[in-house]
């Protein structure tokens, strides 16, 4: 089986500090991850593969160079290719027109299934999977939550899908893009000590726009009709903070905190 | 010899119930804390004993050790299991582990003479209960109390938590029984000092199961006057003003029982109700009231020399809290590897060196700033400090401790992150001339440094591997490098 991964590095921004003095985020030293949602897709992926060894796994980001090296550290968790999507020219399109740059590269593939995340922790619209769906004619169901491996054959997947109130099960045929949540607690596996140098270039494939030929003005900001009409910082509150000793008077204190809370 | 054959001959010296091949304990002597958190998801690496015997006397223990020295088996001899360094890690497919559990008598306590003499197998807690019921101590009180034992504490060097008082186990160490490989008994008899050639209580103190099995120990042992106990604490301005706090009150004669300094990050985990994110200093005066007094001016008296770098007083019940809550339990340590099963975080690995006065801080600093700029995982550390603990006349301790999330298999634990960690503090304490191991001992993970930490005099520890130990079959690995034992450390 052919599966790929369609992940996004995102601002680690559930780590960000918050400055409560000046009230703005602490930028300095923010480091970027694999998008908790796609990393569950490619987990689920990984577990495939590590019961059918000869499943083929591709991940594809469109981004900036720089974050070679975290691709390479997904090639030596196993997964057979990963290609980078990057051009100087792609900067700055809106979710519109990476749906575009990234189906154009698509229908030159052949796949079983593409598995991609629901959520991006930074830009959060879910409109990439959606879009690419109907760019390449193809079924996607977002916020999967479980989909069972022993019917994931190549020719369907039944899933289940997380409607808020409810869950409710599907079976799609495939090919088809599943996007997956993190709740789904598929867990990324981690590098093995021995593959923690592992020369993976070989694996590592470049695309730009000369492969995919794009006029200049239709992708990158030019290209973008989306029109951002408001944005606002999230509102942080400073909790309050207790220093008790550990003695009656301490052990009360946390007693009837707790209690207030509903956890005794 | 195969697996049945060593069960065979175990048989001939030992009834069935001092034979324990018991799969799950098996798994459990494969190691020791240095691996816990493999250990606890079950994906050690090395392999299992064949056999964890208990025998109840020095006679039997003489036999067993001429059976493994004739077969070739290797031995590691255990006591409480509370090893940090994998002393009691196996890596040889023919092994046995000689646990000291049967050898659990306290042979007697001499309150004239100030001694007590108690087997192997005595836990430390058991001794002391005994002690202070008449109103002494040993004045031996390591974290590992409760659970550690007499044969252990003295086989790795030991120290108490009021060492700076009371000396370490090689300071409290009068006589001893230990058993050689050869089978020979050796008693070492209790004399209040001697001139009678080198002191050969050190081939048995500290070696750690490579020479031989200790049986028997006799300790000093000291009048206790907890009513006496005076706490002190500071929050100074950095680890130097604590260190040259400390090096005042110790070059001036005094000998409080606790004397030590935090950096920042680790105050904040042992003191976290009044540590204000500074370091911390305090001290703890024991002992009778003319001497506590006298103990108590030299600690004012030195914190008046560097008057600049207190930042503020802390009340003293604070650190009297802190000195009743010392002690970690076998509750803990069960505690502790059920949450290593939940969690992917570690919490509280450590590092101790030692050097002189001058040195420390150079140490210190340089440990920290190679940590930040070189250690591949530094985005996973959540703490990275020290403490001095156990200070001299010439010189103290500095115990580095660190505390990381695991983002790899838990069988690469050690190789990613500890022992990197580990291989920086040592590398740079034996640059400065420092000593790369205070008080844990060399175990099997700091053997590839074993040469460098004793120089020409490693001919001596050599020397004695091969004159006690000719066959190589005590304790496979520990403080002795080993070729064969490198696929388990890197």
């Amino acid at each position: 089986m052919n599966i790929i991964c369609l992940v996004k590095f995102v601002p680690d921004v559930d780590n960000f500090m918050y400055d409560y003095d000046r009230n703005v985020l602490v930028r300095e030293n923010v480091k970027m991850i694999l998008n908790p949602d796609d990393a569950a897709a490619l987990a689920f992926a990984l577990k495939v593969k590590d019961r059918h060894p000869s499943t083929f796994i591709e991940v594809v980001s469109m981004a900036p160079k720089s974050i070679i090296g975290q691709l390479e550290d997904l090639l030596r968790r196993n997964v057979d290719k990963a290609t980078l999507i990057s051009d100087k020219n792609y900067v700055g399109s809106d979710t519109y027109i990476t749906s575009k740059i990234l189906a154009k590269y698509l229908k030159a593939k052949s796949f079983d299934c593409i598995l991609t995340g629901t959520h991006a922790l930074d830009g959060d619209t879910s409109h990439v999977p959606a879009q690419l769906g109907e760019l390449l004619s193809l079924a996607q169901l977002s916020n999967v939550i479980k989909i069972d491996e022993s019917k994931f054959d190549g020719t369907q997947a039944v899933v289940d899908v997380d409607r808020e109130k409810v869950i409710s099960s599907y079976r799609v045929g495939l090919p088809a893009i599943l996007s997956v949540q993190k709740e789904s607690k598929y867990k990324l596996p981690h590098i093995k000590f021995k593959n923690l140098n592992l020369n993976v270039s070989a694996n590592m494939t470049i695309v730009s726009n000369s492969d995919l030929n794009f006029d200049v003005n239709e992708v990158g900001i030019e290209g973008s009709l989306t029109k951002v009409s408001r944005t606002y910082p999230k509102k942080m509150e400073k909790k309050e903070h207790i220093v008790v000793n550990n003695d009656d008077e301490g052990i009360e204190v946390v007693y009837q905190f707790l209690k207030s809370k509903g956890y005794v | 010899m195969n697996k049945k054959e060593l069960i065979e001959g175990l048989l001939t010296i030992l009834s069935v119930d001092q034979i324990n091949t018991n799969e799950d304990d098996l798994y459990d002597a494969s190691a020791d804390r240095y691996k816990k958190y493999a250990k606890a998801r079950k994906v050690l690496d090395v392999p299992m004993p064949i056999a964890i015997v208990y025998p109840n006397s020095a006679e039997v223990v003489s036999k067993l050790l001429m059976f493994c020295n004739e077969h070739l088996i290797n031995v590691i001899a255990r006591g409480g299991k509370t090893a940090t360094e994998g002393g009691l890690e196996n890596w040889k497919e023919l092994t046995i582990v000689i646990d000291a559990e049967n050898l659990n008598e306290i042979i007697k306590i001499d309150a004239y003479n100030m001694q007590a003499t108690a087997q192997a197998g005595v836990r430390l807690q058991e001794l002391e209960d005994e002690l202070r019921k008449i109103g002494y101590t040993t004045g031996h009180s390591p974290q590992s109390k409760p659970v550690a034992k007499m044969g252990g504490l003295v086989a790795t060097r030991s120290i108490g938590q009021f060492s700076t008082l009371y000396g370490g186990i090689e300071d409290m160490v009068v006589g001893l029984e230990c058993v050689f490989p050869d089978g020979h008994i050796s008693r070492i008899k209790n004399v209040s000092r001697r001139a009678g050639g080198p002191d050969i209580r050190h081939i048995a103190i500290g070696n750690e199961g490579t020479l031989c099995y200790i049986t028997e120990v006799t300790v000093k042992i000291f009048k206790y006057f907890p009513e006496n106990h005076k706490f002190y604490g500071y929050l100074i301005k950095d680890v130097d003003t604590g260190i040259k706090i400390l090096r005042e009150v110790m070059v001036n004669g005094y000998r409080p029982s606790v004397a030590r300094t935090y950096s920042e990050e680790d105050a904040k985990q042992h003191f976290y109700h009044f540590h204000k994110d500074k370091c911390v200093l305090i001290f703890m005066a024991e002992g009778n009231k003319e001497i506590v007094e006298a103990t108590c001016r030299g600690i004012e008296h030195a914190v008046e020399q560097f008057k600049e770098g207190i930042l503020e007083y802390v009340d003293s019940k604070h650190i009297e809290s802190w000195f009743n809550h010392l002690n970690w339990s076998q509750k803990d340590i069960d505690d502790e590897f059920e949450g290593m099963l939940e969690k992917d975080y570690h919490a509280g690995f450590t590092t101790e060196i030692s050097a002189d006065w001058e040195t420390i801080p150079k140490i210190y600093h340089s440990v920290i700033e190679r940590v930040r700029n070189e250690f591949a995982r530094a985005e996973d550390l959540t703490m990275l400090g020290g403490h001095s603990s156990h200070s001299y006349i010439n010189g103290t301790n500095m115990y580095f401790v660190y505390n990381y999330n695991i983002n790899c298999d838990p069988e690469d634990e050690m190789r990613i992150y500890h022992h990197p960690l580990q291989t920086i503090i040592v590398e740079e304490t034996l640059k400065f001339g420092g000593s790369m191991c205070h008080h844990h001992g060399i175990g099997k993970f700091r053997n590839e440094w074993t040469k460098e930490e004793h120089g020409s005099a490693y001919y001596m520890l050599e020397k004695l591997k091969e004159a006690f130990d000719p066959k190589g079959i005590m304790n496979f690995g520990t403080i002795f490098f080993q070729e064969e034992g490198v696929k388990y450390q890197k």
